[in-house]
C-alpha cells in the first residue's frame, strides 16, 4: 500500500496558503483566549424592554412565567402598575419598568414575557417584552457602567456587558428599581 | 371557659361585599352597622372617589353602608355613610384566600384603606379597611 505525497515544487502548486510548524504551533498557543474555568460567574437573565437589552441578576429572579397569566386589575395605584398575579396561593404585584427606565410605554395590549422578582424581602412580577437567554457571564466580563450613561439609567444599573462593538446590556440593579418605585418613581 | 377550636376547622371572616364603580370591593361586616336606599346622615362619601382618582364621578350610588366614624372614636353613635353601587351581599370567606396587598404596592395606593385582594368566582375583590375610610 503506498501514499502520494507532494514532492518538490508539487507542494508549493497546493492552492493553501503555507506557514512554517512554528506559525501553525503558535495558532494554538498563548494567543488564544483561554477562558479560565475557576473565574467567578454571574448569571443573568438577559431580555428585552423596547428593543434595548438589558438583565436581572439570576439569583434574583425567582421564575420566569408565559404571558398568558390572568393578571388582575387594581384600582388607584400607578399606570406601571399592571395589576397583580395569582400564583399558587399566593398574592403578586405585577409592575412594568418603561416609566422607571425612562423608556416609551409599548403601545396595545401587554404581552412578552413576566419575570417574579424577590430583591431586599420584596417579590414582584415584572413585564418583559421578549425573553433572550439565560447564562452563565464571567464577572470579568462586567464593566462599570460609564458615566456616558443616561442620567435615567445610572440609578438602577449595576454594570455593563459589552456584548459586541455596537451592542451594551445593561445589568440591572433589582433592589434599586424596587426601591425607587415605592419612593414613588415610574 | 376557653374554647377550643377544631385545627381542621377552616377560619372564616364576614365580609360585606358590594360594587365601587366597575370593582368589586368588600369590608369586614363587623363594621357595617346599617344599608339605606338613601342617606340618612349628613357625613357621607362616594366609595369611588375615596378609593381612586377617575371615573364616573357623577354616578349617584344605589346603596348606602352605615360605619362608624373612625375620626370620632370617642363618640360611638357618631356614623358616616358610604356610598355604593351593584348587588350587597354578606358572605363568609375563609380567612386563607384573603391576601394582604403586596408589599410594594403600599406605599403607590391612592387609599390606605385598601389593604388586600381577594378572588371570589375569579374575579378581584378589593378588600377595604374600614377603619381607614373616611368621609
Amino acid at each position: 500500500m503506498s501514499a502520494e505525497y507532494p514532492r518538490g515544487n508539487q507542494a508549493n502548486d497546493l492552492p493553501f496558503a503555507t506557514q512554517t510548524l512554528e506559525e501553525a504551533l503558535a495558532t494554538h498557543g498563548d494567543t488564544e483566549t483561554v477562558v479560565d474555568v475557576d473565574e467567578p460567574t454571574q448569571q443573568l437573565v438577559l431580555f428585552r424592554l423596547n428593543g434595548q437589552r438589558f438583565a436581572l441578576p439570576g439569583s434574583a429572579v425567582r421564575e420566569i412565567l408565559p404571558s398568558d397569566q390572568p393578571v388582575y386589575y387594581l384600582p388607584g395605584l400607578p399606570t406601571s402598575t399592571e395589576g397583580v398575579l395569582h400564583l399558587r396561593g399566593q398574592i403578586e404585584s405585577l409592575i412594568s419598568l418603561h416609566q422607571l427606565l425612562g423608556l416609551a410605554a409599548p403601545e396595545g395590549a401587554p404581552n412578552g414575557m413576566l419575570l417574579l422578582v424577590r430583591a431586599a424581602g420584596i417579590s414582584s412580577g415584572v413585564r418583559i417584552e421578549q425573553l433572550d437567554d439565560v447564562c452563565e457571564v464571567a464577572q470579568s466580563m462586567l464593566q462599570p457602567p460609564p458615566e456616558t450613561l443616561t442620567a435615567t439609567l445610572q440609578p438602577y444599573v449595576s454594570a455593563l456587558w459589552q456584548l459586541n462593538e455596537r451592542e451594551a446590556l445593561a445589568l440591572l440593579d433589582p433592589e434599586a428599581l424596587f426601591d425607587a418605585y415605592q419612593q414613588g418613581l415610574g | 371557659m376557653p374554647q377550643y377550636r377544631d385545627p381542621h376547622e377552616q377560619a372564616q371572616v364576614a365580609l360585606v361585599l358590594f360594587h365601587v364603580g366597575p370593582y368589586r370591593a368588600a369590608l369586614e361586616a363587623h363594621y357595617v352597622l346599617a344599608m339605606t336606599d338613601r342617606p340618612t346622615t349628613l357625613r357621607t362619601a362616594n366609595a369611588h372617589s375615596l378609593l381612586y382618582v377617575g371615573g364616573d364621578h357623577d354616578a349617584l350610588p344605589s346603596r348606602w353602608l352605615t360605619l362608624r366614624d373612625p375620626q370620632t372614636a370617642s363618640d360611638n353613635n357618631s356614623t358616616w355613610q358610604l356610598g355604593v353601587s351593584g348587588d350587597i351581599t354578606l358572605q363568609q370567606l375563609p380567612a386563607n384566600t384573603l391576601y394582604p396587598l403586596p408589599k410594594l404596592l403600599l406605599s403607590r395606593r391612592f387609599s390606605t384603606a385598601l389593604c388586600g385582594v381577594t378572588l371570589d368566582q375569579q374575579q378581584l375583590v378589593l378588600l377595604l379597611d374600614a377603619r381607614k375610610l373616611s368621609p
